[in-house]
């Protein structure tokens, strides 16, 4: 087992930097000039000579191959760099959104946990009742909804209704936790809704696979009672699955939030992204996407071992 | 030759399809009639829609819906209506060609893929397994920026970032056919590999190819509007449902709530039709597979 | 400050109307309620974008003037209740020799940075010294407006001397450009770059701190060398890009006053929600839409088709019916209406694309399309910037208008980094381009239009050397009312005769404010606030 863990853990490197190659080369295709970006686009005149004098102090001049070797060589010494745009150490741009980011993702998870393996279970038991139907129009309308659009009604609900809008500035949770959560439940609710739908259907689905198995029916057959048998053996084994997709959708969470952001001006890592694009702030992105890989194979790491660890029937060498 | 060789690996039931699908997956077959009504309405816009939806008229702004306007105009003093109607034609233009070339590019990987093995195939399933590590919208936000912004971008932005899903998912159900022993038993009788790849392998990942393809159809119209939203995606004045609810919509939220409310019920409306569809259609034709 | 213009049906609910217009005719009447300025109390502001980094000298945002303009001060300034009037700043006053040559200045006594130690001319010699001369890897962004100045002297610790090459009308008023802070001559010689990441000036406000994202916050400089000020104890500023939530911030109280500028929408929710709560201060804005277009493509290389081009627009109607929903306002030539270089309506409607018959003037454009044999229904690309408010809605006008003349365009929206690079690249057939600047000033307004090989904004791609050699002349000339009169001729041969470049409208600037915000003035320029100096906060 260890060694499992150790050659999966290792192996996670190998892909993160095949990852930064990619990202690499893909950012410098993009079209557009940072330089340009910030001088000039603000629609007062600027000589040549100074685009150019700041494209060197930037080290844009620099042949492709040797700023992709500065910027591993600062990687191995986990220094990703300073963003182009700010002169701010990538890294500490990415902390101070980071916590934004990743307490949105806990508190949508939550929500969707919350909702959906009671629903997807209740589901399951009730196959083919009315209330089956209902969960399942629920949770695919959840698919349907644009989490976006949601927060624009959202926002109209309590502007209309209340005369209230959220807090628009983040306070820490620890510092003021009325404000950080007056904040955050808007937009945790309407990214909750659509990842509840996705949870609430792979809970339902595994629970039904579960319940046609042998086991299940054996209990059945002794005689135990409903709540017994799902509660205490079905459920606990359909939940794997289930807690796969929870972790996957929480990967993509913490960058993926780009457009729900921008509806409720929330200063996230989804947020950053946009901006950093839209700047040709190559060393920003670079970092972003690094992150948002690394969170993607670190869950999915997580999530194997897990595996491994409960379902016996995985072998691993 | 092997020509007359005509095993299939499962039989496939063929019931009279259509009664059947509609009387097992009711919920379905209205959504695929829901589609099919949409399909025709964007297709008829045209003689369908009340104005044109590009018509500019300073007198009529931010008309509440009404006689007149049924849905109100926009900022413009644009049919909200008629702007929704030609919408559903971005929409559906971009959703089907998007995940029809997302879907198809990926399946053809992923089968050539499976087929040939060896360093090809590894290579291919690292960059997949790295492609899919990044959500569908910063995939698709970055190839924007990349290859630029409107419509045919748009599509090949969108496309470009299913094929790695499509990839794995086609692949995954090409390697389980690889290793049977009537392919073994064509390849000792000398077909060559095209041959094998289209007459045993395709055959076997049209389901997994059809049900990713119907479900990549409602991806492909939250995408469009998300990029449409954040002005990366179909560019003013061409009617689009994402770029309906981007700007003014949102600024003007509270004064004219029909500018946000329509284009993205209408979204949510197909999206959920799509959905729908798709997941009887995955109960239908391959229910061991999730997407 | 403009009046309302009624154009047309009004749209809006006749109650709103009503409430603005009482507004805005309260504010023309007296513009703030006579009351003794109370010291105290945090001014909460929004910026809607963040500072790159915090060197004035090497920027050219206002996002970065808006959190950190407080923290500095200029060696003159707009005094902007009385604008473009040009006030003392550190400076106490100064004298320009009978040659225009040599500016002398006074510098006031007692004034300190934020660490303690006194501000003295050498501070002053060795900012400008970098504006004017940076050394090395030191980047000054309006060092070429500067090309005028020969030399800086500091003979005496309470006196700057400036020498110039040429007398140079527009000089005193660069010198307040709002970029011109005043840096402390002991850093900028042991770091010359320290000013892009830290704070010290002698300003009204020290600095607090920085969030990114987030916010920047500054508190009251007690040893501010103006005595009583400034009257507020701090500021914050947020930084909040999403318009809605601008919007938002100001309507929920979470900020009082955003300084660049919202449209007649923004205003009219803001002004609906809040009543009498807010004041609305409204004005002309330094920054204008243009059309230009590429010379080296067909038929864009024929006068004849750019003419026909512009007089196909309705700039007095769009400007109705633009103004409602849009930052877009006034009909302008190459200067702001209303400045004291502005061409009257009375001759602009001679220009092409001016007139009041709009139906004339499509007939005409359809004659001149027919003699440069451009058929009915050709097509061309309209290059656009992404950006909403307000380009997005001047190129479905523009594609609109030129409808009407039986052109088919399209509109090509690209994110700004590719539209600039297409732009500067000749990659384009016709784009919309802007400029926004600080002031007034015909050799900022016209540099855009001279030749391509001597103006980096000019996107055309022509050369016209009567343009330049009239440029340079207006330059020099000291005389106020030659100085006038060649740059109307300036603007006859750009817009009219040859349609280099071709204007849309110029902005309209709507800032909605709490009316508890006092000591502030709305200027033409967005650059030109705010210093926070004569801020304060009623009860």
């Amino acid at each position: 087992m260890t060694r499992y863990i150790a050659k999966r853990f290792l192996l996670m490197f190998p892909t993160l930097v095949a990852v930064a190659v990619l990202i690499f080369v893909l950012v410098r295709v993009v079209p557009g000039d940072i330089v340009e970006l910030r001088l000039v686009s603000g629609g007062m005149f600027v000589t040549k000579e100074v685009v150019e004098k700041e494209r060197i102090r930037l080290g844009l001049n620099k042949p492709i191959w040797q700023q992709f070797v500065d910027w591993m060589v600062g990687m191995v010494r986990l220094d990703l760099g300073t963003s182009m745009w700010t002169g701010a150490p990538v890294s500490q741009e990415i902390a101070i959104r980071l916590q934004l980011s990743l307490q949105l993702a806990f508190m949508a998870t939550l929500i969707a946990v919350v909702l959906a393996v009671p629903l997807g279970a209740l589901a399951a038991i009730r196959r083919g009742t009315w209330i089956d139907y209902a969960v399942q129009v629920f949770s695919v309308a959840g698919l349907a909804v644009p989490s976006f659009w949601l927060g624009i009604l959202l926002i109209l609900f309590l502007l209309t209704y209340f005369q209230w809008l959220p807090p628009l500035t983040f306070t820490s949770l620890w510092k003021d936790p009325r404000a950080n959560l007056l904040q955050l439940i808007w937009p945790a609710l309407a990214v909750g809704y659509r990842y509840s739908a996705v949870a609430t259907r792979m809970t339902r689905s595994a629970l039904l696979e579960v319940l046609r198995e042998d086991y299940i029916r054996t209990a059945w057959s002794k005689g135990l009672a409903e709540r017994v048998i799902v509660r205490r053996h079905a459920l606990r084994n359909a939940l794997l699955p289930v807690v796969a997709v929870i972790g996957l959708e929480f990967a993509f969470l913490i960058g993926g939030l780009v457009v729900t952001e921008q509806v409720f001006n929330l200063n996230g890592i989804g947020k950053l992204f946009v901006e950093a694009i839209s700047r040709r702030d190559y060393t920003l992105i670079q970092g972003l996407m690094l992150l948002v890989a690394f969170a993607y194979v670190a869950v999915n790491l997580v999530i194997d071992l897990l595996y491994a660890w409960l379902d016996p029937r995985i072998t691993y060498g | 030759m092997a020509a007359s060789i005509t095993i299939t690996p499962r039989a496939q039931p063929r019931p009279r399809w259509l009664g059947w699908f509609i009387r097992r997956y009711p919920l379905g077959a209205v959504a695929g009639l829901a589609i099919l009504t949409m399909g025709i309405a964007a297709a008829s816009a045209t003689w369908l829609a009340p104005y044109d939806p590009l018509a500019i008229d300073f007198l009529a702004m931010f008309s509440r819906p009404g006689p007149g306007h049924w849905l109100g105009t926009d900022a413009f003093g644009r049919d909200v209506l008629s702007r929704m109607i030609f919408g559903a034609q971005t929409a559906l233009l971009v959703g089907f060609f998007a995940s029809l070339a997302g879907a198809t590019l990926g399946g053809v990987i992923g089968v050539v893929s499976a087929y040939f093995g060896s360093t090809g195939d590894l290579v291919i399933q690292r960059l997949a397994d790295i492609l899919i590590s990044f959500p569908l919208i910063i995939l698709a936000m970055a190839i924007v920026a990349i290859l630029g912004t409107g419509t045919v971008n748009l599509i090949a932005a969108i496309a470009l970032s299913f094929v790695p899903r499509a990839e794995i998912i086609v692949r995954a159900s090409a390697l389980g056919i690889r290793q049977t022993p009537y392919l073994e038993a064509a390849r000792a009788l000398g077909a060559g590999h095209w041959r094998i790849i289209f007459r045993h392998m395709v055959p076997n990942v049209v389901a997994p190819y059809l049900v990713i393809l119907t479900a990549f159809l409602g991806q492909a119209i939250l995408l469009e509007a998300s990029l449409s939203f954040l002005g990366l995606g179909v560019a003013e004045p061409t009617p689009a449902w994402g770029l309906m609810l981007s700007g003014a919509a949102v600024d003007f939220v509270q004064r004219a709530p029909w500018m946000a409310i329509f284009p993205g019920l209408a979204i949510s409306f197909m999206v959920l039709a799509f959905n729908m569809l798709g997941d009887a259609l995955r109960d239908a034709l391959d229910p061991k597979l999730r997407t | 400050m403009s009046t309302r213009r009624s154009g047309g049906r009004t749209v809006r609910s006749a109650g709103l109307a009503f409430l603005v217009g009482i507004l805005v005719i309260g504010l023309l009447a007296s513009p703030i309620p006579a009351q003794a300025p109370k010291p105290g109390g945090t001014l909460t502001y929004v910026v809607s974008a963040e500072p790159p980094s915090f060197d004035a000298h090497r920027e050219t945002t206002f996002a970065m003037l808006h959190p950190i303009r407080p923290h500095y001060n200029l060696l003159v300034k707009f005094d902007m209740p009385n604008y473009p009037k040009v006030v003392g700043d550190l400076a106490e006053n100064w004298t320009i020799s009978q040659d225009g040559l040599t500016y002398t200045f006074r510098m006031r006594r007692g004034v300190q940075f934020h660490d303690g130690s006194p501000l003295t001319s050498r501070d002053v010699k060795a900012s400008y010294d970098k504006i004017i001369f940076p050394k090395g890897d030191v980047v000054s962004v309006r060092q070429a407006t500067y090309e005028m100045v020969e030399k800086i002297e500091a003979p005496n610790p309470t006196t700057v001397v400036f020498r110039l090459k040429w007398p140079s009308p527009s000089f005193l008023a660069n010198l307040a450009s709002p970029f011109n802070w005043i840096y402390k001559a002991d850093i900028l010689e042991k770091e010359p770059r320290w000013y892009e990441r830290n704070v010290m000036g002698t300003g009204p406000f020290k600095f607090v701190e920085y969030v990114r994202g987030s916010h920047w916050a500054g508190v009251r400089n007690e040893n501010y060398f103006v005595s009583g000020r400034p009257y507020l104890d701090g500021y914050r500023a947020l930084f909040i890009r999403a318009v809605a939530a601008q919007v938002a911030a100001v309507r929920s109280g979470q900020a009082l006053i955003e300084f660049r500028g919202f449209t007649p929408a923004q205003r009219d929710d803001i002004v609906k929600a809040l009543g009498d709560k807010v004041v609305v201060q409204e004005g002309g804005w330094l920054c204008n839409l243009l059309v230009v277009f590429n010379v080296n493509r067909t038929p864009f290389s024929d006068a004849r088709f750019r003419r026909a081009l512009t007089l196909a627009i309705d700039r007095w109607g769009g400007s109705r019916a633009l103004s409602q929903i849009t930052l877009l306002g006034p009909v302008g030539g190459v200067m702001r209406p209303g400045s004291e270089f502005a061409t009257p309506d009375s001759e602009l409607v001679r220009l092409a694309g001016y007139g009041r018959d709009i139906g004339a003037a499509r007939a005409e454009a359809k004659k001149l399309l027919t003699e440069a044999r451009v058929p009915e229904g050709f097509e061309f690309t309209l290059k656009n910037r992404n950006i909403p408010m307000p380009y997005e809605p001047a190129g479905v006008f523009l594609i609109d208008q030129w409808r009407q003349i039986g052109l088919r365009v399209s509109h090509v929206v690209q994110e700004t980094g590719p539209y600039l690079a297409d732009l500067r690249g000749g990659n384009y057939e016709a784009g919309i381009d802007f400029s926004c600047d600080f002031m007034d000033e015909p050799d900022v307004q016209l540099h855009k239009f001279i030749s391509a090989d001597r103006s980096p904004a000019n996107y055309g791609g022509y050369t016209d050397r009567v343009l330049d050699r009239l440029f340079t002349e207006q330059s020099r000339t000291r005389d106020p009312e030659k100085r006038l009169q060649l740059i109307r001729q300036f603007e006859k041969r750009v817009l009219d005769e040859k349609a280099y470049q071709i204007y849309v409208l110029w902005w309209h600037r709507i800032i909605p404010h709490w009316t508890k915000l006092r000591g502030w003035k709305m200027g033409p320029a967005h650059h030109l606030d705010p210093d926070l100096q004569d801020v304060w906060i009623a009860d």
